[in-house]
């Protein structure tokens, strides 16, 4: 490898690390068998202890909120859903809240119960995939496979409630779109004992089997409480070293005012204790899940509103499965939005991500990596960066369409 | 891990059995989109509220309301893009769609996910 070529630039020069040798960089990515969507993390290694990770994103930038702002906003509670597989309800709840609050209409009671129910399946089922993904990047191809058997379980019960096992297409403005079935409630809490006894064995697994505690145990750098707060960690990226940090508690939604339960923390601050922190809230999900089904209450489910919201501006955020969705959504009057931004967990789990990463061996790269539980189709962003002058910025749509028309048709920017 | 091998061993595989024997689907389970072009009065709200813009309006000539022409338009389905959400069944005031439980739906042939029965 020839060192001229990697010549580290300016950017990464200002960033003080003018010391390190080109010749102990290893590439992780962008397509890289560890990671489900490609990001580019260069490795600079001493020896086999990682020194410093330096990221590279916006591989899987697919221009989401310059699409919503094309389309009306129903339309767009459809295309916030496939945003992500695993945490789609989620977006759509999300946004469906941020746009709920331009209007003056309440969500019925009912509708806010069976809201949380199928947020609880999907935080179930995140969590049961998480764990397999673990054993899987650990070697323990065995627990994967029992873990995504029983991940089964949730997406019939989801399938059998919406229609649909991954894009649940539940949400809709002020209410959700159909009523639970009749029957389903023995049956929910029937199969959400069986997922809490499943939980409990898998987390005697992970104590006491010797794969998962070589692989997990103290791997990881550890970080103190107020490192995880200085670099924004959201979800159970804070909840792991000790922060009682859930949106679920500090600003309920949906129904979480009305059900009890209580967040889960740790405070190991290695990645078994992440293991052990997402085992123990799929307990709190499913009596979660279970208390809300017997405590359904009558109603209606749902309350039509107009095309048009009204202008104004507001926000909304979630707990998702893996941290803090933030929804911005601004109106000027019509049928489509001005402006929405949605902010994913995993971009705000990065910087930590980059922290623990550190003194780790190069083998451990993608067990940690999946810890922070990433989404990076999500998160994905795209800003402009001048290495010569080190100036950096974001373009609105209407300037990166100008520069596209200048790059292409010069002879028309002659004014 | 012990009492689970010896479980695992006696249980029957969890894979499914499919395309050998029929998949079990549940009562909402969403498939292709079906229309009954005799309750369908070209009301557009379908087109309207598509997210995958599946639907497109056909003129089929004008009627006579009194005095006036008016044009009479019915739903041409590009099934390819369907998303099978549900809106517009969900959104038609006569009931005139609905989902069936067909998913099979992979095809070499584009003409076979075009659905004219509204347009003849």
């Amino acid at each position: 490898m020839n060192a001229e070529q990697n010549k580290p630039t300016r950017r990464e020069e200002t960033a003080g690390l003018i010391e390190y040798s080109t010749e102990n960089l290893v590439p992780f990515g962008p397509i890289h068998p560890a990671l489900k969507e490609p990001e580019y993390f260069k490795l600079i290694l001493e020896g086999e202890r990682i020194v410093e990770v330096i990221p590279r994103i916006g591989y899987v930038h697919r221009g989401l909120e310059k699409a919503a702002e094309m389309r009306p906003w129903v339309q767009n509670m459809y295309m916030f859903e496939r945003t992500c597989g695993i945490c789609s309800f989620v977006h759509s709840l999300c946004y469906g809240q941020a746009v709920e609050g331009l209007t003056m209409f309440q969500v019925p009671r009912r509708a806010k119960y069976i809201r949380l129910i199928i947020a609880e399946l999907e935080r179930i089922h995140s969590h049961l995939l998480w764990v397999g993904l673990m054993g899987h990047w650990a070697g323990f191809e065995t627990l994967f496979m029992w873990k995504w058997s029983d991940r089964e379980i949730v997406l019939d019960l989801v399938e059998a409630i919406s229609g649909n096992r991954v894009h649940k297409s539940m949400n809709a403005f002020c209410g959700v779109r159909r009523d639970m079935p009749e029957g389903m409630e023995d049956r929910i809490v029937e199969r959400m004992k069986h997922i809490t006894d499943r939980a409990h064995y898998y987390r005697q697994i992970i104590d006491t089997e010797e794969t998962m505690l070589v692989r997990t145990e103290n791997v990881g750098n550890k970080v103190d409480q107020e490192t995880a707060q200085k670099l924004c960690a959201v979800g159970p990226m804070a909840r792991y070293v000790g922060l009682r940090q859930d949106v679920r508690l500090t600003d309920p939604y949906a129904a979480y005012d009305e059900v009890p339960f209580d967040i889960v923390t740790r405070n190991e601050g290695d990645v078994r204790a992440l293991l052990r922190l997402r085992l123990d809230e799929i307990v709190v999900s499913a009596n979660m899940i279970s208390y809300a089904v017997e405590h359904l209450p009558e109603g209606p489910i749902r309350v039509k509103i107009p095309p048009v919201i009204p202008a104004g501006e507001h926000s909304s955020h979630c707990e998702a499965p893996r941290g803090e969705i933030f929804y911005y959504v601004r109106s000027g009057g019509g049928r489509i939005p001005e402006r929405v931004k949605s902010r994913q967990p995993t971009l705000a789990n990065i910087p930590i991500a980059l922290e623990l990463l550190k003194g780790q061996t190069l083998a451990d790269v993608p067990v940690v990596l999946t810890a922070i539980d990433p989404c990076f189709g999500c998160m994905d962003r795209m800003s402009f960066l001048d290495t010569d002058t080190n100036r950096q910025w974001t373009w609105s749509g209407e300037q990166l369409r100008l520069y596209g028309i200048k790059h292409y048709f010069p002879e028309r920017f002659k004014e | 891990m012990i009492p689970e091998m010896f479980r695992a061993m006696l249980e029957k595989p969890k894979t499914e059995a499919y395309p050998y024997k029929p998949i079990e689907l549940t009562q909402r389970f969403r498939g292709k989109l079906d229309i009954d072009p005799a309750k369908c009065t070209g009301c557009q709200v379908c087109a309207l509220v598509c997210p995958a813009g599946v639907i497109t309006l056909i003129d089929m000539g004008t009627r006579k309301v009194g005095d006036r022409e008016l044009p009479v338009k019915r739903p041409l389905f590009d099934l390819s893009s369907c998303i099978f959400c549900g809106e517009c069944v969900d959104n038609c005031a006569f009931s005139a769609l609905e989902m069936t439980k067909q998913f099979e739906l992979a095809t070499p042939n584009k003409e076979d996910l075009m659905m004219r029965k509204a347009v003849k």
